[in-house]
């Protein structure tokens, strides 16, 4: 029952983050969106990447947005899109659906009961390339935010004006 | 000396690796750019002269490309050899040829890079024997081809033109592609020596649309009927490609391609004859429409046609080894041939032969070379050119139709009439010419010299060059008979065809030396004059074809509006196709 | 219907990634868009984690599910820069206004 509900939460969240025509109010039920999300990870019996979920989904990500929505500002209500709204609705749900309706033989076989390590080995020995991988990442990710925010970016944006 | 399958690999790699090279070495520093594009034109030219040796029958794998394509395999045999060197060594001629005729033009990074590329995917292609990746390396040299033919981008006539000929050989694309998705879903593999081997287990339907599919891409890519409008358009590339790409490998491909699989296809009813029909057919027009144009490297073109339509005739009556020495021959004479009208182009500025005349004072070793190449053209005895074409005209009499035969003897006497036609133009009578006239530069010297040799002595290796081709010269059954070359020459020389040829062309000369008198017998063909300026009608077919072509593509592109709603529409709906697909098909 | 918790989780994942989907059909503001990513990769992090519980192996479907956390964020940020460089430079977040495509 407990389970249920924190689910419909879940949802819910997601669907307000979507709908909701202020993009503050989008961002803060983006936030528990997340941290719904985080409590479902743990339920299910990885309780480290709850916590990082948590912290940075919940907590980083929000902080990012508030700062972006601040300084882009806010915009005149949605326009009509391309894509009518029941059709887009019905394509995205139908499509998730259809696919779940496919791997739901996975879902009824029983959980086999194996031992693994804890998960700070897990991640650090079997799993070394991806975390390589996040480091290249964050790396990357930060000479893009400095190419586009940093000194060159605003010269870029102040010749381009002129 | 490294393994054979090395070699192949390194003679598609190295022409690439210097495309990279020449492209990265940028506009700024043309010598360097020279260097590094004449240095791995040459290298590569060595790879392939290296394989010589080291020839084999058997399929040799080069590298694992996953499972869907299954493995890269080279069938290095005589006749993927052979034309590898051709691409090679010719191409390195020309790369060379380019140092002069280029000089002073912009953007030449471009220019060496594509020219190198291409050179590498056409040895690919007649080194593999996978058959998708013969489509894929295919594709890559028409690619090329219409890269450099719009080399001139400013120019529109060059990039209708270089458009015009992407889409004529990509509807042959299409009959190889088909060929090559057939062949797996009935084998299971990709390889053609298993499928040479075992052609006539496949049910007859599917092998016959094999061969007429791969007899549509062979015509498109050699431009024979009736696709033959876009090899004089493409005139409008540089010379060097023109003498490159469309004479002596690209054009190439299709006959290749042709004489590959003739023992998988020549029990196919109805094929020799469609193959022999196109052949003729082809010569016949082409030599009729050569002798009416007034632009030499249309002139040139229109000849190209020509003679692929006799090694495509000669093909389909089962003298693929004729082909083959034809295509031998061809490719030497028709290379220099080119590289000579374009030292002429390049001095006087004007593609147009009524602007010329009297040039033979002024460039005395362009006009040597290009007679030389000539008579190769004309078939006149002593040059290569004449064995070759006589063995076809022989092999013709004894495997074709009778009405086929007559058709190619009336092709051979046309031959010599526009051959003498235009060099009289070019060089001889009044001088039209303004301005100041210089002979070949160096390195075109360079380039044409090797060529004039090699168009006066390769017929002396025609027995060697039989054995060299082994199993596929004989249409994939058993050894060619070993012989000889004096075997060969003699047979030539003593055979009726040949002596009836002779006559034809020595006709064929005479009736352009004696133009005057015949004046009323061309006002009588006028009509047949003005049709052939229209190319038969077809041009007005390729002209609707191009339009459609181009004004789908524009309605299409409504549907990529560039915003991203309708951008992850499209996604999810192929997303839903494939599920329903994989769910439906599972079940 | 089942109530166990995996099987909720599963109508979680796929309610989750047809929500995001969805906004990113529906939405013409570029900040939006970043939301209904996001919204995405919340459902695909938890399909991770589901997949690692039902195989017996939730540590290494948790090890991936960090992964993704990782590169969804960055991504967020630098989405989020250029969300507000664009701003500045065209003075709009209307993805249709913004589309410089020859139509």
């Amino acid at each position: 029952m407990f389970d249920l509900l924190i689910v419909a939460a879940t949802l819910v969240c997601a669907l307000q983050a979507i709908r909701s025509p202020r993009l503050l109010m989008s961002a803060l039920w983006l936030a528990s969106a997340s941290a719904l999300t985080a409590l479902l990870m743990y339920l299910l019996g990885a309780p480290e990447v709850a916590v990082i979920e948590l912290s940075v989904g919940a907590g980083l990500v929000t902080v990012l947005f508030v700062f972006a929505i601040n300084i882009a500002g806010e915009e005149l209500p949605d326009l009509r899109a391309l894509v009518p709204k029941p059709l887009a609705w019905l394509v995205a749900i139908g499509a998730m659906a259809l696919g779940a309706w496919m791997a739901m033989p996975g879902l009824r076989t029983p959980a086999p009961a194996l031992q693994q390590p804890p998960f700070a080995v897990v991640l650090w020995e079997q799993r070394t390339v991806d975390v390589l991988l996040q480091v290249v990442l964050i790396i990357g990710g930060v000479l893009g935010v400095l190419g586009l925010l940093g000194p060159g970016g605003a010269q870029a944006g102040k010749e381009k004006r002129s | 000396m490294p393994s054979i399958g090395t070699l192949a690999i390194l003679s598609i790699a190295i022409p690439w690796t210097g495309a990279l090279a020449v492209w990265l070495a940028r506009d700024r520093r043309p010598a360097l750019q020279h260097v590094l594009a004449v240095g791995f034109a040459l290298a590569g030219g060595v790879a392939a002269v290296a394989m010589i040796p080291q020839r084999t029958e058997a399929n040799v794998f080069g590298a694992a490309l996953g499972s869907a394509f299954g493995e890269l395999t080279f069938l290095p045999d005589g006749l993927a050899v052979f034309l590898a060197v051709v691409a090679t060594v010719i191409g390195s001629l020309a790369v060379i040829f380019s140092l002069d005729y280029m000089r002073g033009e912009r953007q030449q990074a471009r220019y060496y890079a594509l020219v190198l590329f291409f050179i590498g995917a056409m040895v690919g292609l007649v080194l593999s024997s996978n058959l998708l990746l013969v489509f894929v390396f295919w594709e890559i040299t028409a690619f090329c081809s219409y890269a450099l033919i719009s080399f001139y981008n400013d120019d529109p006539k060059a990039v209708a033109a270089g458009i015009k000929a992407l889409i004529m050989t990509q509807v042959g694309g299409i009959g190889l592609l088909a060929g090559a998705l057939l062949l797996y879903a009935y084998q299971g593999s990709y390889d053609v020596p298993t499928f040479l081997a075992a052609a006539t287990q496949l049910p007859p339907e599917v092998l016959a649309v094999m061969a007429f599919g791969f007899l549509v891409a062979a015509a498109a890519k050699s431009a024979q009927f009736p696709f033959q409008t876009w090899l004089p358009d493409a005139m409008e590339a540089p010379t060097p490609i023109s003498a490159l790409i469309h004479a002596a490998t690209m054009v190439n491909a299709g006959v290749y391609l042709l004489a590959r699989f003739y023992p998988a296809f020549e029990a196919v009813p109805h094929w020799r004859l469609a193959v022999i029909t196109v052949g003729a057919v082809t010569a016949l027009m082409a030599a009729v429409m050569a002798i009416v144009s007034n632009d030499l490297k249309r002139v040139l073109a229109h000849s190209t046609v020509s003679q692929l339509g006799y090694m495509v005739y000669a093909i389909g009556a089962g003298g693929v080894f004729a082909s083959q020495f034809h295509l031998l021959s061809h490719s030497v004479f028709k290379a220099l041939l080119f590289l000579s009208a374009g030292a002429v182009i390049h001095a006087v500025h004007t593609r147009d032969m009524r602007e010329m005349g009297g040039l033979g004072r002024r460039m005395p070793l362009t006009r040597v070379v290009m007679i030389i190449g000539a008579l190769a053209l004309a078939g006149i005895p002593i040059v290569n050119g004449f064995w070759s074409k006589e063995l076809i005209l022989e092999v013709g009499h004894e495997g074709g139709p009778a009405w086929a035969w007559y058709v190619m003897l009336a092709g051979a006497g046309l031959t010599a009439l526009y051959t003498l036609r235009f060099i009289t133009m070019v060089f001889y009578g009044e001088p039209h010419a303004k301005g100041h006239v210089h002979d070949a530069g160096p390195a075109m010297k360079v380039a044409l010299v090797p060529l004039a040799l090699g168009t006066l002595t390769t017929w002396l290796i025609a027995g060697d060059f039989a054995r060299f081709l082994g199993r596929a010269a004989a249409g994939g059954h058993g050894e060619a008979a070993a012989e000889s070359t004096g075997a060969l020459l003699a047979q030539v020389a003593t055979a009726p065809a040949t002596l009836v040829a002779l006559l034809v062309i020595a006709a064929g000369l005479c009736g352009y030396w004696q133009r005057a008198r015949l004046s009323g017998l061309a006002r009588a063909l006028e009509g047949v004059a003005v049709m052939a300026r229209h190319n038969f009608g077809f041009e007005a077919i390729n002209r609707g074809i191009v339009g459609a072509t181009a004004g789908a593509a524009e309605s299409l592109r409504a549907t990529q509006p560039g915003i991203l709603n309708w951008n992850v529409m499209a996604i999810l709906v192929g997303l839903v196709v494939v599920l329903a697909i994989l769910a439906l098909g599972g079940a | 219907m089942t109530l166990s918790l995996p099987a909720l989780v599963a109508v979680a994942v796929v309610g989750l990634l047809g929500i995001g989907l969805a906004g990113l059909l529906v939405t013409r503001n570029l900040i939006k868009v970043v939301v209904g990513m996001q919204v995405m990769v919340k459902g695909g992090m938890l399909a991770m984690v589901l997949a690692g519980h039902l195989c017996g192996q939730v540590q290494t479907g948790a090890a991936l599910a960090l992964t993704v956390i990782v590169a969804d964020t960055i991504v967020s940020v630098v989405a989020l820069a250029f969300a507000v460089q664009v701003r500045r430079r065209f003075g709009t977040l209307d993805l249709q206004a913004l589309s410089t495509l020859r139509r």
